[in-house]
């Protein structure tokens, strides 16, 4: 904020003396009251419906409830259900370990593009970039659908040219069929979608980093590889870190992808990651009760995982 | 009004100059795709500002939302709307204690599409026993063409063979549902659906619900089609047959039937006779948070009238009030609708069903069922995991 250009009367009155002026600290109200509708509307937008959750995760809320009757106060019961639920399990493991390769192989291959853009002339970078925009701008329904159809056990592109090359029968292979290669779709299609964004944000960072540090290495005998490992890396590190932290939240709550990819493959919960499974606790059987605590226990977990890089952040700022 | 995709065009048309004639106000007519629809009514019903009116609703989640409270109490037309001539299954599940909240739309029916042609070429006959499709159907398969195209999770049609060996998914004790899928009746429907399916589908085991008919048909540039028999709603009938540009439109098909080569018969029982099989269709009720009460009642005088349960018998959706059946015609395919349709059940009229349903447990079974597993472990254990949901509502 810039500082005031009127001094207020107050201040000028006690401080007379000539000679360097401090600039008296401002005491008006006027920045909480600027600030006011911006946190009204955070706290309606996002405190009503986290409090609502976290009030009904400790509730038993069914659709009576919906159609209201009084809820009942459970109190740890639906987190206690949870704990002995196998298939809660299950589901938090698929989706950790989901939202780590396919945020792991996003960062690698956008820094990657990024290297790359960085490297190659403008034309090739220009054409780069608008194809890259173009798939970050996609919407998600229409590139689902358009995955799907890639990947269509009869009609798809993906078995007719696998099933070309000799000795590979991948006739009418039915990748949406069982969980490993419906994820591993899931995957290419979402790492397909995300790695624009890291790309151009690491490509931001690498345009930083000047001409001549990167000159005088290569002057004192740095190869590509320990340019990039020493200096490239190091450098757009805080970059990366906040980029990384974002995919991983991201792939963690995915839920317009997969719920497309089930509707054309299988209802079976196998293939649920937590996003679908609080849909179909929430909304499709109507226990919200449950499904709050679900969304509890994932707010936690995001936490938990924004926790460590936060920490790291705050230990970058403070070296510096 | 808020209702599924079934509705002809022509029909909705009717609604709403009739409704402005009795009323003067406007109809709206919302489509839901059945998809969202259990989703989009609890979150619309309970709120008064954007309930419909009056709303469709799957006969199988009719109990769930009945019970809960979220139609309002229309006994006191019961009578005028046609009263004990309307159809007794669909009018108990939108019963609480004696009173009526939902009331039969429509009923449909599954029956048999097949290919004469294939079962020609093969020298087999339209089976008069379920052992014996099975036979038949086996005799018609191979690898590219399913003898009995069947998803392996599609168990909305699966279940016809727990219901014809004489199970039940659920079964009533007290005012308490149990799942009865280990129901030693139930297992060997579906150790029979199971050798159907592995032996004579190549749909993938992960295939619900979804439009057979294409399989049926022979698809431009195929050089056959996909399946010498289907089970499928009857209204599936107008997607079968020869196809062609659509001389209106050409980037879309026109099925026309054609007897040659298309035929239908009702699923046949285990000893012969009709199976019984999954009763499709819908209830209809007013939601209890509607403001316009007068005007939903008012509608519902026009579904339940005689101009309109004939207008949907001509459409080939079986008519509310069984006064006007007649309506639904006489060709093969209202024969074959109205013969497997008296002989149909209804899902459990339990409080969880819609969750069941929701939870997709039941699609996860029949799965598990007709990927090759243990079929009286699987029972039991998605009996326990049934048996959790269904009296919760």
């Amino acid at each position: 904020m810039s500082a005031p250009t009127r001094t207020p009367a107050r201040a000028r009155m006690s401080s007379p003396a000539p000679g360097p002026r401090i600039q008296p600290r401002r005491t008006t109200g006027v920045p909480y009251v600027l600030i006011v509708p911006a946190l009204i509307a955070l706290l309606l937008g996002l405190g009503y419906p986290l409090i609502w959750q976290i009030v009904t995760s400790f509730q038993k809320y069914g659709l009576s409830q919906q159609f209201g009757k009084p809820p009942e106060f459970v109190g740890f019961d639906n987190f206690a259900n949870l704990v002995w639920d196998g298939e809660f399990w299950a589901v938090l493991v698929r989706s950790l370990l989901f939202c780590v390769v396919t945020a792991a192989v996003t960062v690698v291959i956008g820094v990657l593009m990024a290297v790359l853009m960085n490297a190659v002339g403008r034309t090739v970078r220009l054409i780069l970039q608008i194809s890259m925009l173009f798939a970050w701008a996609m919407p998600v329904a229409a590139a689902t659908t358009v995955f799907i159809w890639l990947f269509d056990r009869r009609r798809g592109v993906v078995n007719y040219l696998l099933d070309a090359i000799p000795g590979v029968d991948m006739n009418r292979y039915d990748w949406l069929g069982n969980p490993l290669t419906f994820f591993f779709v899931a995957s290419v299609l979402i790492i397909w979608m995300s790695v624009p964004f890291v790309s151009f944000a690491i490509y931001a960072g690498l345009t930083q980093i000047s001409e001549e540090v990167m000159e005088a290495a290569q002057i004192d005998g740095a190869g590509a590889w320990q340019r990039f490992r020493r200096i490239i890396l190091p450098m757009v590190r805080p970059v990366l870190s906040i980029v990384l932290l974002l995919q991983l939240i991201w792939d963690l709550r995915v839920f317009a992808q997969i719920t497309l990819l089930k509707d054309a493959g299988s209802k079976s919960g196998d293939f649920d990651l937590l996003g679908t499974y609080i849909y179909k606790l929430g909304t499709a059987t109507g226990d919200f009760g449950m499904a709050s605590a679900v969304s509890i226990v994932v707010l936690l977990v995001t936490l938990a995982i924004s926790w460590v890089y936060v920490r790291e952040l705050i230990k970058e700022d403070e070296a510096q | 009004m808020a209702d599924g995709g079934d509705t002809p065009d022509t029909l909705r048309d009717y609604l709403k100059t009739e409704y402005k004639k009795a009323t003067g106000g406007t109809l709206t007519i919302e489509e839901q795709g059945w998809g969202d629809a259990l989703a989009k009514l609890q979150t619309a019903l309970p709120d008064a500002d954007n309930t419909p009116d009056v709303t469709e609703i799957g006969n199988t989640w009719s109990p769930t939302f009945t019970n809960v409270g979220a139609f309002s109490d229309i006994s006191d037309m019961y009578d005028e709307l046609g009263g004990d001539k309307l159809l007794t299954s669909f009018v108990d599940v939108g019963k609480v204690d004696g009173k009526n909240y939902a009331l039969p739309y429509y009923f449909g029916s599954r029956y048999v599409f097949y290919r004469k042609d294939l079962y020609a070429a093969a020298g087999v006959e339209v089976p008069t026993t379920l052992p014996q499709l099975t036979e038949i159907a086996q005799k018609l398969h191979n690898d590219s063409t399913s003898g009995f195209y069947l998803g392996g999770e599609d168990w909305r049609n699966g279940v016809s063979w727990i219901f014809a060996y004489g199970g039940d998914l659920a079964k009533q004790d007290g005012d308490q549902w149990k799942s009865s899928l280990s129901d030693p009746k139930s297992i060997e429907g579906l150790e029979a659906l199971q050798e159907l399916y592995t032996s004579a589908s190549n749909a993938p085991v992960t295939e619900a619900d979804s439009t057979p008919w294409v399989n049926i048909n022979t698809q431009p540039e195929a050089a056959g089609p996909e399946a010498a028999t289907i089970i499928a709603p009857g209204w599936a009938h107008w997607s079968i047959g020869d196809l062609a540009p659509d001389p209106k439109d050409d980037t879309k098909q026109v099925a026309t039937w054609n007897d040659e080569v298309f035929g239908a018969y009702v699923l046949p029982g285990v000893d012969g006779g009709v199976a019984p099989v999954f009763a499709g269709g819908s209830n209809i009720a007013i939601s209890a948070s509607s403001k316009n009460q007068a005007g939903a009642r008012e509608l519902m005088k026009i579904i339940f009238s005689k101009e309109y349960q004939e207008m949907l018998g001509a459409n080939g959706l079986g008519p509310a009030n069984s006064d006007y059946v007649s309506s639904l015609g006489d060709d093969q395919f209202a024969k074959a609708l109205i013969e497997s349709a008296l002989g149909s059940k209804l899902t459990p009229a339990a409080v969880g069903w819609a969750g069941v349903e929701g939870s997709g447990l039941l699609e996860e079974f029949f799965g598990k069922v007709n990927a090759g597993g243990d079929v009286a472990s699987l029972a039991a254990e998605y009996d326990k995991k049934i048996d959790e949901l269904i009296n919760k509502s």
